[in-house]
């Protein structure tokens, strides 16, 4: 009814075949269709951020029983908009003992990345920029270049507080990338693939008639993957309570803080499409992507999606106002004692339950 | 050569290899090398993904670019400071270097023209992670498991040398 996947994709190839008729050659309409798809998706994740940063003052302003932005449009929702204009007509300053070739690149290591993260994520029935084999593993690997460029902007500005920024940075983030990858483990063994869009396939239907399948359902396996998923997930993310490259009361903010007018935007669009990315690689692996239960006639499958994506959203939100900063040591002590034993344990739990299966 | 869009991709590649592998012996402040090492072995990796290595190609940016690099980042930050004085990367003997450099370049060269007809370049991408695993728990499972003891030893070894001389027994 409304599933966006084959309407898009009938005049997509109906265009195509215009082009075609009116003598462009197959390879350059090929080119050109590509293009264009990238194009769109280049837009849609640039459009995130926006959406993201409205909802977390407005989330912000009432956890805190205030109103938030109220002036620029009807409730402010055109608050980021008129943000966004202002820092592009920001002056764009580069520090005197800066590096200046590493400062002027670093935000664009951090932030081309995430476009091509999201090139594997299946936004519902049909919505798939391109149906990877190796998804999971591709969105790992491409995510961990945006370090690189944490660690090019801390020494690129060339002060201490942007250093240790930079520093904290790197390690936070090479140390609980581990058990974010393993806490995925379990998803991959019981599906047995490592493409987003079949594990999202492998979650429809229902138990005994009335539970989804959906992956965190797993008896204690699919709560204990998610729970270490989503921490370290805030942690790869650099959001309080993890926020220790940035922290403001210490480092001033850290390795941005030095950057001003588009390159700050970019590093912030960076880090809140992380943040959509994390929220939707948790929907595909553990709640069943497009799969709407009882429902799933009725509303099509990319509102579902975009739906369970936005509610952990909302936790990543939620935290921010929760839970206090941790100190580096107890940051470390967490994840090496306590998130990646835990992974482990669970990686051998799911090795025995489909061992019990068979 | 054909002259088809995977082998222009791949003499983009090729190039950009070459030019990253420069800047890395030629840059004079060690943070740059190390990002331009960091770029090249992004560009083995897109390589890989040429050959229809897709399992290894993301390996390679899991590994080199967000594991090692980062490491090695880490140090030279720990080490250096951006407005350190910097040094040249070669001494006046650079031009026999570089002759003994190509001499063993050309011989390469010549000698996997012999092997290697044409540039095996692929545009379908056949999946591969399902037949690695299985290789790997199976037939090579032995070796596998031999290398990864030498990785734990590897780690005790770190944790041993990280103690302070008085908690070691």
């Amino acid at each position: 009814m409304l599933e966006l996947g084959p309407l898009l994709s009938r005049a997509f190839q109906a265009l195509q075949s215009w082009v075609i008729l009116h003598g462009v050659p197959p390879l350059a309409a090929w080119i050109l269709a590509k293009a264009i798809q990238v194009g769109v998706l280049v837009l849609l994740v640039s459009l995130v951020p926006m959406v993201l940063v409205y909802a977390e003052r407005k989330v912000a302003g009432f956890m805190q029983a205030r109103l938030g932005p109220m002036n620029v449009g009807p409730y402010g929702i055109f608050q980021t908009l008129a943000d966004g204009v202002k820092l592009i007509f920001k002056e764009d300053i580069i520090p005197v003992g800066s590096d200046r070739l590493m400062h002027i690149m670093a935000p664009m290591v951090v932030v081309s990345p995430v476009f091509v993260c999201f090139a594997p994520v299946p936004f519902g029935k049909g919505l798939i920029p391109i149906d990877l084999d190796i998804s999971v593993l591709f969105i790992f690997a491409i995510s961990g270049i945006s370090t690189i460029g944490v660690l090019m902007a801390g020494w690129g500005s060339g002060n201490k507080f942007s250093m240790l920024g930079g520093l904290r940075g790197a390690a936070q983030l090479v140390s609980y990338e581990i058990p974010r990858v393993l806490s995925v483990v379990p998803v991959l063994m019981v599906y047995g693939t490592l493409s987003l869009k079949s594990i999202a396939m492998g979650q429809v239907g229902l138990w005994h008639g009335f539970l989804p399948k959906w992956f965190i359902f797993y008896p204690f396996i699919g709560q204990l993957a998610f729970v270490i998923f989503l921490i370290a997930s805030v942690a790869e993310t650099n959001r309080t309570p993890f926020d220790i490259p940035e922290a403001e009361s210490e480092l001033v903010a850290g390795f941005h803080t030095e950057f001003s007018g588009l390159k700050f935007a970019l590093l912030f669009l960076a880090e809140y499409a992380y943040v959509f990315l994390s929220s939707a690689m948790a929907v595909a692996l553990f709640f069943g992507g497009g799969d709407g239960f009882t429902l799933g006639g009725w509303i099509p499958s990319w509102f579902w999606f975009l739906g369970k994506t936005f509610a952990i959203v909302f936790l990543f939100l939620w935290f921010r106002w929760t839970f206090p900063r941790l100190r580096v040591d107890q940051l470390m002590q967490f994840c090496w004692k306590f998130l990646l034993p835990w992974s482990i344990v669970n990686v051998g739990l799911t090795g025995l339950m489909i061992l019990l299966r068979k | 050569m054909e002259r088809t869009l995977p082998t222009l991709i791949f003499a983009c590649m090729a190039i950009l290899l070459i030019g990253l592998s420069l800047i890395v012996v030629t840059a004079r402040s060690v943070f740059r090398g190390a990002v331009a090492l960091t770029a090249a072995l992004g560009v083995v990796a897109a390589l890989f993904a040429l050959l229809g290595a897709d399992f290894v190609a993301a390996s390679q940016l899991l590994i080199y670019v967000g594991g090692i690099m980062i490491i090695m980042l880490f140090v030279i930050m720990l080490s250096q400071r951006p407005l350190d004085h910097l040094d040249r990367q070669t001494n006046e003997q650079w031009v026999w270097g570089a002759f003994f450099a190509l001499a063993i370049s050309c011989a390469l060269i010549m000698q996997f023209r012999a092997v290697y007809r044409g540039v095996f370049v692929t545009t379908v991408a056949t999946p591969t992670t399902a037949s690695i695993g299985r290789l790997l728990l199976g037939d090579m499972v032995v070796p596998f498991e031999a290398v990864s003891l030498v990785l734990l030893a590897a780690l005790v070894g770190a944790v041993y040398f990280g103690l302070d001389g008085k908690d070691r027994t």
